[in-house]
């Protein structure tokens, strides 16, 4: 377990939104289809995803959803961020990609 | 004769449309910028097409009758019919198919079924975007196969498109394709090109058009200008 800004600290990611830097975060979820977030990502995860748009809060909210990794150096709409900050969902980036992001972050929480 | 046309806009019922968009607003707005065929393509339900047929008739403008149906692949189609019960008949199958997510208005929006004066009837409780569960070739298919048109949406687009999501356009038989920027941004690879408002807002109504060559503003003078590539956009 760990919080979002000792997870974004760690692997020196960049922050859009850290409305809850406390936030704990137990897992860990990699999908680009967000119907497939919705139905099998489990609470308090970070999301490794390249879906920067807002609807990505959205599903991440709903399922209580800690953190949000952008990969591959995207950017992120500017009303994902607004969203980000009201629903209180953590917004990072990296230039890596999806698999070398889901491999380090299992490392950081420990679940490797 | 030239008519214009707008294949793609929303209502309040889809969860990300504005609560103030409602069919009969769309069908006035859109009559007041000349648009002699106007659709309603609500994403994967049909619910507020009744009120929306009134409207039209109304108005005085051909009304087409659709859904944005969101694929497997999280790809969107409008897929477009004559008559409001065929519409509405391929509507309840594609809800049918949605997975079992009750709507959350807070995080998504409201989903409002309206009647022509905007009394709301009730508000549809499933998750109405999506994803239905076909692939994006099987509902090409089965659109066909149910008399009505395909036609991928927003091709250029980064989300929710044909391009983006698969990462080519597979050779399909559809109707059209519609894109956004014009000249389209992406390959199309000869298909008839369509621009739709894929209106959200009543700001957005009329954004975007095009504009056919047919003997008729009827659905059938619709599909064989489509099928003809007797289209014309605005400025070129």
């Amino acid at each position: 377990m760990m919080n979002v800004k000792e997870l974004s600290t760690k692997l020196e990611y960049t922050v859009f939104a850290l409305p809850d830097p406390v936030a704990q975060v137990t897992d860990g979820y990699t999908s680009d289809l967000l119907s497939d977030v919705m139905g099998n990502a489990a609470e308090d995860s970070v999301l490794i995803t390249i879906q920067a748009h807002r609807n990505t809060i959205a599903v991440a909210s709903l399922i209580g959803i800690k953190a949000i990794v952008l990969c591959n150096g995207r950017m992120p709409s500017p009303d994902m961020v607004v969203a980000a900050e009201q629903e209180t969902v953590a917004l990072l980036g990296t230039a890596e990609n999806q698999f070398t992001t889901s491999h380090r972050i299992a490392a950081a929480l420990g679940i490797s | 004769m030239r008519y214009c046309i707008d294949l793609h806009n929303h209502s309040c019922l889809s969860p990300c449309g504005s609560d103030s968009l409602l069919p009969a607003v769309l069908a006035m707005e859109a009559a007041d910028k000349g648009i002699d065929m106007l659709a309603l393509t609500d994403h994967n339900s049909g619910r507020n097409l009744p009120a929306f047929a009134e409207a039209c008739e109304i108005v005085g403008i051909t009304g087409i009758f659709g859904l944005e149906v969101t694929t497997l692949e999280e790809i969107h189609v409008l897929t477009l019919f004559e008559t409001v019960r065929e519409a509405l008949e391929f509507g309840q199958w594609i809800e049918s198919i949605l997975p079992r997510v009750h709507n959350s208005a807070r995080l998504f929006g409201n989903q409002f079924v309206c009647d022509v004066r905007g009394t709301i009837i009730e508000e549809a409780d499933l998750f109405l975007y999506g994803p239905a569960d076909i692939t994006f070739d099987a509902l090409i298919e089965q659109t066909l196969e149910f008399g009505g048109l395909a036609i991928p949406a927003h091709i250029d687009r980064p989300a929710n498109s044909v391009t983006a999501n698969l990462g080519f356009l597979p050779e399909l038989p559809y109707s059209a394709v519609e894109s956004i920027a014009m000249p389209p941004t992406v390959e199309t690879h000869g298909y008839t090109v369509t621009q739709g408002s894929d209106a959200h807002y009543i700001e957005h109504i009329g954004r975007r058009r095009c504009f056919i060559e047919s003997a008729s503003d009827g659905f059938s003078g619709l599909r064989s200008a489509l099928t003809a590539g007797a289209v014309s956009y605005l400025g070129f």
